[in-house]
Order: C-alpha cells, then structure tokens, then sequence
C-alpha cells in the first residue's frame, strides 16, 4: 500500500492519469459528436427515403390504378429490412402492409408521426428472423399520406437501426476507452517503476554519504538515459567535493600541526621573557623575536589560506588577460639582483608577448616561489657558476613557465613528493621556509587548468609550470 | 595630523589610537557603522581607517557614501580579506589604500602618512628635489650635483616613489605594490637589495647620505 502511495506521488503516474483523464474527456466528447452527426445524418436519410418512396407509391397509385399500388405495397412489404408499410382504404381497413396497427390519429391524418409499436406484427412471418432477444416494441417513423385514388399510404421506418448506431458508437467508446485506461495505467505504471527504482537507487547512494561514506557513487547502466547522464554528473560533483573535503582536511591537519609547533615555541619564548627578573635588553631582544616569529606564523598561514582558495578556486574575477612574458620579465628583474649577490646568474629565455586568462598575482607568486626555490636549494661548488633560468615558451596550445637551475638536484624518488604541502626533504629541514612553495604553486597550476611538474635538469632542477593556452 | 578610526574591535582600536598618539597624530575613534559615517561626513579629518566589516553598516558603503557627497578624505581600508579580488574592491568603492590584517602598526603608520600628503595639492609634480638631487619626471634623468645619474627603468620609479613621499617612511610592502605592482610578500630580502642597488648609484662618494634605512620599518629619503 506505502508502495502503491509512493508510486501515487510519482511524476509519472500523475501525468499518467492527467493524461489518461484529458483522453477520456476528449474521446466522449468526440464519441457524442460522432454519435449525435450520425444519428441526424441517418435520420434524414430515411426521411429521405421515405419522401422517396411515397413519392413512387404516389405514382404508381396514379398511373397503375389499384392493383398496381396494392401490388407494389405488397412486394415492399414482402422485403426484409426495417422497412414499414401501410395501405388501407379510407375506413381503416388494411388492404397490404406489414404492419398490424398504428394509432389511430396516424389513419386520420396526413403528416410524419413516430411511435411505439408492436414490431412481432410487423416483421412476422418470413420477413424476420424471430429473435427471441429482439424487443417486441419497435418504434417506428412514419408518413402518412391519402392517395389520389382516396387509399391512405403509410410508408415508414423502424428506428431500430439509429437506435444500433448508437449502441455500436457507445460499445466502440467503452472498449476504446477501457483499453486505453488499462493500457496507459500499465505503461504509467511500469514507467513509473522504472522511474523510482532508478531514483531508489540515488538515494541509496545519498544516504549512505550522508552518513559519512563520501568515496560512495552512484551505479551507472548501460543504457546512458538522462538518469546516467544525471548520476554521471552528481558523480563528477561527488568527486570534487570528496577532493574538497580532503584538501580540507589535509589544511586542517597541516595547519594542527604545523602552526602549533611555532606558536608554543612563540609562547614558550614569552614566558621565559616574562620570567627575566629585570626588564633590559634580554626581554627586548625576545620580544623582537616573537614579533619576528609571528610574522613568520603570518605568511604561512597566508599561504595556506592561498593554496586553500586556490585549488576551491573557481576562477574568480581577478582573472584577466594578462601578459605573461611581462610577468616572467617583471619577477626575474625583481630576483636578479638578488641572485646576483649569492654568486648566481639568473637569465630569462622568454618569449615575447604570451598572453593568457589568469590570476596575474598568483602566477607572479609561483614564479617568485620557484626562483626563490632554486635560490635557497642552491649550494656552491668549486669550479661552476650558480645559474637559474627563467623560461617561458608556447608549444601545442601549451604555455611552458619554467624555472631551471643548476644546483643538487632532487633524487627521482622524490620528485612528485615535494609537489606536497609541508613536505621539505631532509637535508633541507634546517633551510628557513614553510615549506608551502611547492604546493602553492602546484595549486596555483591547478587552478589554471595546468599542472606542475618537476623535472630533472641534469644537474638540477626544473620546475614546469605547464598550463593550457586558452 | 587629524585621523577618524571605524572599527569595531575595541582592544584592536585602542591600541591603535594610543599607538598613533604616540606618532603625534590626533585620532577620533567611532565602534560602528553608521556613527563612523555620520562622525566623518561632519567633521573634517585628515585620513579615515576604515574596517571592511562593520556592525550597522559596512565599511566599503561608507566610503561610496562620502564619495558620492564628493568627500575626497584620503580612506585606508583595513581588512581581514587578503585576495586579489577583494582589494580591488575595496579600492573600487573609493578606498584609496588597503590593509590587511594582521598588520605592523608601522605598516599602517607609513600608509597614512603617505595617504595624508597624497590630498595635499601639487602631487602632479613634475620633478622632485631631494638636498641636491633632483628627479625629473618628464626627461625622466636624475641628477645629483649636477651630475647625471643612470638608472635602470625600475630603479627611476623606485627612486621616483621614494622622492615623491619625501621624508616619509615607506616600507618594503609599499615599494612592492607601487613599484613592482605585486601585494604578495617576497620571501627573500628582494627589495632590500635593489634598495642598496639604487643607494650605490645615488648616495656613493657624496659625504651626506640621503636613502636611509628606517629600522623595523622601511626606508625614507631625506636630506
């Protein structure tokens, strides 16, 4: 019954029954109209008829005399078939005919009457079958005319013929009808079926994320109809909030960890300045270094918060059609001298006049993440020059920014792990850094519809920042 | 100097205005919305700090409302939204500069001061005086004791923006986003370098140095 109630709500069944209700409304009143035009159309063809035949009757009667007309009304008569005859002389005595009686007033008067009659009088004999289930009353139209000769002719017809019409158009409605109620509730219903067993099985899949399963999907058919289509794309939005919800989780995570290593040293410094016996330098010195240090909290949470938006990101309005080789031209001469006093030569190889749909500020951030990168990591050799390249070209509808330098080298085994956030490869723990560079930029690629990759330079690194054209 | 704080963080706001009282700088203080709004369409002030998010009304309708009654009051916007997006608007709405929190109160000091002197007239110079050096916007050439100096492209508007906020402080994040147009934090001391790159060009083999290093701030060029 719950069943049933819950196929009632369907939208499928309802419009079912809408349609089902609109088409029964539609065939009655078409049935009517068929009916109620045939009706007239068969009764003025037997007026017609009638007309006709009087009219032979009437000729006959004037030409042949009597015996001609007794002899014609007789062999009409004689036929089988709703036909209705009638000649009497003017004292109501019936000379031919098959009929027994009429009402009186229809021997009397000239005219077109209908009525009730006996019709085991009028078909008898062999004319018609007797039918056991044929009504005894028939009812009858009729004309009653008085000939030239002064007999009285009554031509006519029994009605039950119309009265048939009717009943077949009636008969003709209901097993319409019917059939195509049966039918379409069928068809509603096992739509409906089909509908809800579908929807079932996506709120199966709903409920069972709700209750914390997020790696859940929706089951696909073969059949590719709009539910695959709708579950493909419910499932797609799956993913990306299953990948949100795990970005989420790693900030959290990274966040627990590393900004509460800092801020207890933080406190820990405070304390122990607090503990001085007597205010001085000493206390000045820590209180410079806990602003120095929350500083440093600062721009890594900062930079967390980027990388947050950055890969939510949808591209948001500081998109904009930018010139990347100015960009690239902008960050090398902002870092060349800098390189310079480490003993390192920082070249471009840009090419002129990229332009690209992007976050001009993010691109510039990456850059700046990756040169700085290359600066830090670098360690000084006899006998070779520290050299950074910043490159930029176009190849296949891609935009290659590329960072390479010259220095240690990241082990292959490593290569796609320092891409992750807080990951800083053991020789590089006691460099100063967050340790968040490499997986802002990744994000920063991501959110370009690009990806960063880390190559080997031989010797060195090279960071590629590999974003579609357009 | 005359200054209106709008903000509703009153630990926050107190130790701003005792901070800029002891800059020497009168400032007025207003906890919402709509009382900021009213205090600073009566009254005239020489710089508004505006907070983004306020109660009764917020900060960046504030700041259309002035503007469209033609107030050209200098505003610093403070705010805790960082992105691109939101700076932009916030300078869209009339904001002629914008802070994010958290900030060095010498951060925010050197920004007003410098926000202060922009709605003084005669900031269309053409050329800036510093001592004996001498900028001049349109030749773009720099001189020095009648001694002409070479610069770099980026190294005359470093020294263009230093000369035009003359005896004010500026700091490394005012240089980045004037001169390099970026508002992110360099990681590396990127700006102190080029400072004492343009320091070598300017300042070298003349007895009274005019770049000096303000510490724990910036840099200021004066005589």
């Amino acid at each position: 019954m719950n069943r049933l109630a819950q196929l009632w709500r369907t939208s499928t069944v309802r419009l079912t029954a809408l349609f089902m209700l609109l088409f029964v409304v539609f065939a009655i009143l078409l049935l009517t109209f068929i009916a109620y035009q045939s009706s007239i159309q068969i009764q003025r063809q037997q007026t017609a008829d009638i007309d006709r035949e009087v009219e032979l009757l009437r000729r006959v009667d004037s030409r042949q005399g009597i015996r001609g007309i007794v002899f014609a009304v007789a062999r009409l008569a004689s036929q089988p078939g709703p036909g209705i005859y009638y000649l009497g002389d003017n004292a109501g005595l019936q000379i031919a005919g098959n009929v027994a009686s009429f009402p009186i007033n229809v021997l009397q008067t000239e005219g077109v009457f209908s009525f009730n009659y006996d019709r085991e009088g009028a078909f008898d004999g062999e004319t018609v079958p007797d039918d056991d289930e044929d009504p005894p009353q028939g009812y009858a139209v009729v004309r009653s005319v008085v000939l030239d000769s002064g007999l009285r002719l009554i031509v006519g017809r029994d009605v039950v013929e119309r009265r048939g019409l009717t009943a077949i158009v009636f008969q003709a409605f209901v097993l319409g009808v019917g059939g195509i109620l049966v039918l379409s509730t069928i068809a509603g219903v096992v739509t409906s079926r089909r509908v809800l067993r579908r929807i079932d099985a996506i709120n199966a899949t709903s409920a069972k994320i709700m209750s914390g399963n997020l790696s859940e999907r929706i089951p696909l058919t073969k059949r590719n109809d709009e539910f695959d289509v709708l579950a493909t794309s419910l499932n797609a939005m799956l993913d990306r909030i299953e990948a949100l919800m795990q970005g989420l989780k790693e900030v959290t995570d990274n966040v627990a960890h590393d900004l509460k290593t800092p801020l207890t040293r933080l406190r820990n410094r405070a304390e122990a300045a607090l503990r001085e016996s007597q205010p001085g330098e000493a206390q000045r010195a820590a209180l410079e270094t806990t602003i120095s240090e929350s500083d440093k909290l600062i721009k890594t949470f900062n930079a967390l918060l980027m990388i947050a938006r950055a890969e939510a990101g949808a591209p948001s309005g500081a998109f904009a059609d930018i010139d990347l080789s100015t960009v690239a031209e902008d960050v090398a001469e902002l870092y060349g001298p800098v390189a310079e006093e480490q003993g390192i030569a920082l070249d471009t190889r840009i090419e002129p006049g990229v332009t690209l749909r992007a976050n001009r500020e993010l691109i510039g951030q990456a850059l700046v993440n990756l040169i700085d990168n290359a600066l830090k990591y670098y360690e000084p050799e006899e006998g070779k020059t520290g050299r950074i390249v910043v490159g930029m070209r176009t190849q296949k509808g891609r935009v290659l920014i590329e960072v390479s330098d010259n220095g240690p080298g990241i082990p292959a085994e490593d290569r796609g792990r320092v891409v992750e956030r807080f990951v800083r490869l053991e020789k590089s723990r006691t460099e100063p850094g967050s340790g968040l560079g490499l997986s802002l930029v990744a994000a920063v690629a991501r959110l370009h519809r690009g990806e960063l990759r880390i190559e080997d330079n031989a010797p060195g690194v090279r960071a590629v920042i590999d974003l579609p054209a357009s | 100097m005359k200054i209106l704080l709008i903000e509703d963080d009153r630990e926050a706001a107190s130790y701003l205005i005792q901070a800029l009282d002891e800059a020497g700088h009168v400032t007025h203080h207003a906890s919402d919305g709509e009382t900021g709004y009213a205090m600073a369409s009566g009254m005239d002030y020489d710089v508004l700090i505006i907070d983004r998010m306020l109660p009764r009304r917020d900060g960046l309708s504030i700041i259309e409302s002035l503007r469209a009654e033609n107030d050209k009051t200098p505003v610093l916007i403070l705010s805790a939204l960082g992105e691109v997006d939101d700076r932009v608007t916030g300078l869209r709405a009339g904001g002629d500069d914008y802070l994010v929190k958290p900030y060095a109160f010498t951060e925010l000091l050197a920004r007003i001061e410098v926000l202060a002197r922009r709605s003084n007239p005669g900031e269309a110079a053409t050329s800036y005086d510093v001592g004996d050096l001498k900028l001049d916007r349109l030749s773009r050439k720099v001189e020095r004791a009648g001694e002409t100096i070479l610069l770099q492209p980026r190294e005359f508007r470093l020294l263009e923006y230093l000369m035009k906020n003359a005896g004010k402080v500026v700091t490394r994040t005012m240089l980045l986003e004037n001169v390099w147009d970026y508002h992110f934090d360099p990681q590396t001391n990127v700006i102190d370098v080029h400072m004492s790159r343009l320091r070598s060009k300017v300042d070298r083999g003349f007895a009274n140095p005019l770049l000096h290093t303000i510490r724990g701030a910036g840099y200021m060029i004066r005589e």
